[in-house]
């Protein structure tokens, strides 16, 4: 084997990083895309079954209703706030801060899911009345299972910070978990408007 | 031969040559990519470096960038040929004719229904598994499928189409030449998708005439006695849930319709030829035939199924 | 042109024997796993769980294979009474399911598992907890669909499950939710190897290997790993979504009665289907390369025309799809763009083949075993791509759709574009994995055994496909005159499995005695054979770092290193995106059972919910612990101090 010669020194270099320095950051983002990428071809499914019918929603199905969705739609936007200062606090490394802006996200990312119950009724119609309810339902149910993934992240994280002394590690993940959270409202924004939206235009 | 190399429409015939066309040129190319497979890594010249990886001389490596480039455009070259040539042979495929006898073709598990068209609803026939059409006319196909998607596919006349359940799909040809041509299921359909057989009979245009004329009457009433009973058994034993004949009560369609049952050269959807015995056989014990076919046994006794078939034999 | 020398690093004084050996007892220390049964269920050694993946991964070509024996000899005279239609369309269906989801990509990412961080220089993978827990996944899949086929509740409606042959109405029962359960595992398998091939690929590369500088392999890799993230969320929409929702609770997806559509399986299936090939297929060409590099003693033509090639492939693969519906109704002018697509994709692999014949033009090439096994991949793979552009012209494909000239067809590419290579590549790797070397008499017998038993078993096909013969039928009658053609075939599958038993043979006789390898008996360049045969747990003593292509090729007799990692803890070196500059030191995870604990509760969820909705709770709910606990053992297992960065520096973020 050839003999070794070293060529630099890497241990003055940083062990906790934020960001896309960090790998959490980087599995995050392939979770994102990955289910991203899936509601969007849901998405194209539902569309491509529009043109199986003259009518949309079908005849005899009514439109989904608006109430319940957009005032969810509003708490998730709103929701973006302590998210916004969990990940700040957590780049500062105050555990005091990041505890009760976790503490905050918690309690809005559980209503929204809460909320999301009545949501999925407010399609107006069964997932097994025609293929419309099916795509419907399914949409919104698949985000579901992310936001109730994220609800859990938030809730674990939020536990654990709560529980135990946290290493520096655990502020990058806080910031992560933000990130995390941002992309579960955000994409839910252009389903609300295809889905809820949507049928009373096209 | 049931075969894409034995053209007997102009379609299949396009086809055909549009194939012998590509196998050539592929060949060659295969032969060119493997003889300079075995030129660079056998020969021995003048241009083999030292054994030091990192010696290439700028010559050599200009020759191999020629060579690259030069393989690489004959290969944007050929494929643009092909390109065009099987444009239009697709072209060509796709006009339509103008006026054409059309045939209904459904497919269910595991046999095919046809149905001609016809503006006189006394002249509309309905038949399984054995299509007549007329030589040197067109005839287009409307495709549809019962339950799940079978395939339509002669290949000595044309390509496959699928049927598709929600779908109408149609194909077309025009059979130049007078023969039986078979065909079989191309889409997977379940248990006896090896067995979905069809066969097109291309006659002329008289004979067809008279085929189509004979098929639109019910046949008469049994003759005898022995008949009589037969036609009892097949109305009292449950075949006419599924199955039915011209003229009688039974008029189901979950099964192949047995109205002219004795004009056609084969049964169970070209599994077995038309014979008295393989009647029998197929009558007293389907599923030893095609396991998993809709079709129950009958618990018949020898006297009600030699009846039987004595009256079947009488529908031609 | 060729010559990357860059006077970077400093001369200086290579580090003594003794330090080195120093360092390695404390790394083994750190780095080992734990004993026995216990250790080898918790390992997230990279190697280990890439050994398994790779040898599960194989178990399966060899059942999937023995189905095919079944078929051949069922197939082999006409009205044959060997296997019933039942049977035997479980059979083809398992045969299908297994080679392209438990064969052919695992394999694949398995390889990437194991050589994707010894080939960047990294001491391990990204996440080591989730690979292991990607692999338990599969064989959970694995397991399942097996106990189901032995249980006569194999799926039966072909590996594409075509609507509504697989709805409700007409498949009752479960076997197609065993099929598109097992499509869940493996696709979640994949889906997590993909990324963590992403990752360590950009994140965890020898400091001075710039993306330039990345092996062919790892290019092959990376590229696949991105389809596999784009084309799985696709059949995983397909089949555990809308195929099982269909099923389990009545939607319509499908169902034209309430305004579904048969075609929507068959666009969304085959949006992933077709790059699900290129997924088989561009790692073995990623193979290919050093392969040829190491043979022909020559420095690969035209490593950036290679690196473009399998991106434009990757690319077009995504384009193809329709192509698998030419038979259909949908639009002729749709159709069309899809003939000049799959055409065209011939030209960026056809430029790679034309690069490696320059390259062996140009060497003095040697044919030791993995050449061999090239060559046998241009021999095959070549007709397999001539019939595909075939089959692009929609006219043609109308004959030979659904005939056995497609199954020709696709055996001729994967074989010859997927086996092939592979099999080259055990020949070239296996030295590395075990430390011994292959027996070279055996490797050749097993290799023209192999060419000859493949072409003899799928030539004949191309001619019984346009002669009528369509696909999946177990039986024929004797009157078509397929009877002699299918005959031929058959002895041709029987050459192809004794060729495999001899393979198997070497291999079991040089794992236990073969000859020492040492660490780089090849004399190759890559930096997988700087490093031991078999290689420590973690993987390098100190971490390379990379001035050209071929590290091994254009350093003397010194490698240079980085030094500074700790060797107290499980310590490992991440470096930017693009020009892999240090960036900061990340601590591995410690062996875990979580990632084995929490792929069971995966099966319990996804293979409950076939049966009832409350399996999933318990599934789900037994989940919750198990990610707490993950989460919790490497908090606790961490080791400071550590040094933060300060968030707000962007500088060095690639």
């Amino acid at each position: 084997m050839k003999r070794l010669r070293p060529a630099g020194n890497v241990a003055e270099l940083p062990s906790v990083v934020f960001g896309s320095r960090s790998l959490m950051w980087w599995a995050t983002l392939g979770f994102m895309v990955i289910e991203g990428w899936t509601l969007a071809l849901l998405v194209t499914a539902y569309l491509y079954l529009r043109q199986n019918f003259e009518a949309w929603p079908p005849l005899r199905t009514p439109y989904p209703s608006l109430l319940i969705p957009t005032i969810n739609l509003v708490i998730m936007l709103l929701s973006f706030f302590p998210a916004f200062m969990a990940a700040k606090r957590a780049k500062q490394l105050d555990t005091a801060g990041v505890k009760r802006w976790l503490v905050v996200l918690s309690l809005f990312a559980l209503a929204i899911l809460v909320i999301r119950w009545w949501e999925l009724w407010a399609i107006n119609t069964r997932w097994d009345t025609n293929a419309y309810g099916s795509a419907a339902w399914t949409i919104v149910g698949f985000h579901t299972s992310l936001l109730a993934l994220d609800v859990a992240d938030t809730l674990g994280l939020t536990l654990l910070f709560f529980v135990r002394e946290m290493p520096a590690r655990s502020f990058s993940d806080t910031s992560d978990n933000s990130f995390y959270w941002y992309f579960t409202v955000g994409i839910w924004i252009p389903v609300y408007l295809i889905v809820y939206v949507g049928p009373r235009i096209f | 031969m049931h075969s894409a190399f034995d053209p007997a429409s102009p379609q299949a015939h396009l086809i055909a040559s549009l194939w012998w066309w590509m196998l050539g040129v592929g060949g060659t190319i295969w032969i060119i990519v493997i003889a300079t497979m075995f030129y660079v890594s056998f020969t021995k010249h003048r241009h083999r470096e030292p054994d030091d990886p990192q010696h290439v001389s700028e010559a050599t490596h200009r020759r191999m960038e020629r060579a690259v480039i030069a393989a690489g455009l004959v290969t944007v070259l050929v494929l643009t040929v092909f390109l065009g040539f099987d444009y239009s042979v697709g072209h060509a495929l796709a006009q339509h004719p103008q006026r054409a006898l059309t045939i209904n073709v459904t497919g269910h598990q595991w046999w095919w229904e046809a149905e001609y068209e016809d503006p006189d609803p006394s002249k509309r026939i309905t038949t399984a598994n054995e299509i007549h059409v007329p030589v040197g006319q067109p005839v287009q196909f409307k495709l549809r499928a019962a339950d799940v998607i079978h395939s339509f596919w002669v290949p000595n006349l044309n390509g496959k189409r699928d049927l598709i359940p929600g779908y109408v799909s149609s194909q077309w040809f025009r059979a130049d030449t007078a023969g039986v041509y078979r065909g079989q299921c191309a889409e997977f359909c379940g248990l006896q998708h090896a067995k979905m057989a069809l066969y097109i009979v291309a006659e002329p245009p008289a004979k067809f005439a008279a085929w189509m004329a004979a098929a639109a009457q019910s046949p008469p009433p049994p003759a005898d006695s022995a008949r009589l009973y037969g036609q009892r058994v097949f109305l009292s034993s449950g075949c006419a849930v599924c199955h039915t004949i011209g003229g009688t009560q039974a008029q189901a369609f979950v099964g192949p319709p047995l109205t002219h049952l004795k004009s056609r050269a084969t049964i169970a959807a070209g599994t077995l030829t038309n014979t008295r015995a393989n009647l029998m056989g197929w009558i007293t014990n389907p599923q030893a035939i095609k396991p998993g076919v809709r079709m129950p046994a009958y618990p018949l006794t020898p006297l009600q199924l030699e009846a039987l078939v004595d009256y079947l034999e009488t529908l031609k | 042109m060729q010559n990357h020398h860059e006077p970077v690093v400093p001369a200086g004084t290579a580090l003594s024997d003794e330090d080195v050996a120093r360092e390695a007892a404390a790394l083994e220390e750190v780095w080992h796993g734990r004993s026995g049964f216990w250790g080898w269920l918790t390992s997230v050694d990279h190697k280990s769980i890439g050994k398994r993946y790779i040898v599960t991964a194989f178990a399966m070509f060899l059942a999937g294979g023995i189905l095919a024996a079944m078929m051949r000899t069922q197939l082999m005279r006409p009205e044959n009474t060997l296997l019933g239609p039942d049977r035997y369309n479980q059979i083809f269906t398992t045969h299908g399911t297994t080679m392209m989801f438990l064969f052919a990509v695992p394999i694949m990412t398995a390889m990437g598992t194991y050589f994707v961080p010894l080939m960047v220089g990294a001491r391990s993978i990204a996440f080591p907890r989730a690979n292991a827990f990607g692999y338990w996944t599969y064989f959970v899949g694995v397991v399942f669909l097996y106990v189901s086929l032995i249980a006569n509740t194999g799926p039966d409606t072909g590996w594409f499950a075509y609507v509504p042959l697989s709805g409700p109405q007409y498949a009752p029962g479960h076997r197609v939710d065993v099929w598109a359960q097992v499509v869940t595992f493996t696709e979640i398998a994949a889906l997590v190897a993909a990324v963590n091939i992403i990752v360590t690929t950009f994140k965890m590369r020898s400091p001075g290997m710039s993306l330039n500088r990345l092996p062919l392999f790892v290019w092959a890799q990376l590229v696949v790993s991105f389809m596999i993230v784009f084309a799985m969320p696709a059949v995983a929409t397909g089949s555990t979504l809308m195929l099982a929702e269909d099923r389990a609770v009545n939607t319509h997806w499908f169902n034209p009665a309430e305004g579904g559509d048969a075609l929507l399986w068959q666009h969304v299936f085959w949006f992933f289907g077709h790059p699900e090939v290129y997924i088989i297929f561009l790692p073995a060409l990623g193979f290919i390369t050093p392969i040829v590099e190491t043979f022909a003693r020559r420095k690969v033509f035209g490593y950036t025309a290679l690196v473009m090639s399998n991106i434009t492939t990757a690319f077009f693969a995504f384009g193809l799809w329709v192509h698998h519906m030419f038979a259909t109704p949908i639009p002729e002018l749709g159709q069309s763009l899809f003939t000049a697509a799959s055409m065209l994709i011939a030209i960026p692999t056809g430029i790679q083949i034309f690069c490696w014949l320059a390259t062996l033009w140009a060497g003095r090439p040697e044919f030791r075993v993995p050449l061999l096994f090239v060559l046998g991949f241009i021999f095959t793979f070549v007709n397999g791509g001539i019939t595909g552009v075939m089959l692009a012209s929609v006219a043609f494909d109308k004959q030979a759709h659904d005939t056995f000239f497609v199954v020709a067809h696709l055996h001729y590419v994967l074989i010859g574009g997927g086996v092939m290579p592979l099999f080259g590549a055990f020949y070239f790797w296996f030295p590395k994995i075990t430390g011994r070397m292959l027996d070279e008499t055996l490797g050749k017998v097993n290799f023209w055994l192999f060419l000859i038993g493949v072409n003899v078993a799928f030539f004949p096909m191309h001619v019984l496909g346009l002669e009528g013969m369509p696909r999946r039928v177990y039986t024929y009658l004797s009157s078509t005159g397929w009877g002699p053609l299918n005959l031929v075939s058959t002895i041709g599958a029987y050459v192809i499995a004794l060729s495999v038993v001899v393979f198997l043979v070497n291999v079991i006789k040089s794992w236990i005695g073969g000859e020492a390898a040492g660490h780089n008996p090849w004399n190759s360049s890559g930096l997988e054979w700087a490093t031991s045969s078999p290689p420590p747990p973690y993987n390098f003593v100190h971490v390379p770092v990379t001035t050209s292509r071929h590290p091994l090729w254009d350093t003397d007799v010194h490698l240079p290193v980085m030094t500074g990692l700790r060797s107290d803890r499980r310590e490992v070196l991440i470096t930017t995106t693009f020009d892999a500059r240090p960036d900061h030191r990340h601590e591995d995870p410690e062996p875990s059972i979580w990632p084995l604990y929490l792929a069971l509760c995966m099966g319990l969820t996804f293979i409950g919910s076939i049966f009832s909705p409350y399996l999933v709770l318990v599934g789900l709910g037994a989940s919750l612990p198990g990610l707490l606990a993950w989460a919790w053992q490497s908090l606790n297992s961490h080791r400071g101090p550590d040094r933060v960065a300060a968030p707000d520096v962007l500088a060095e973020t690639t």
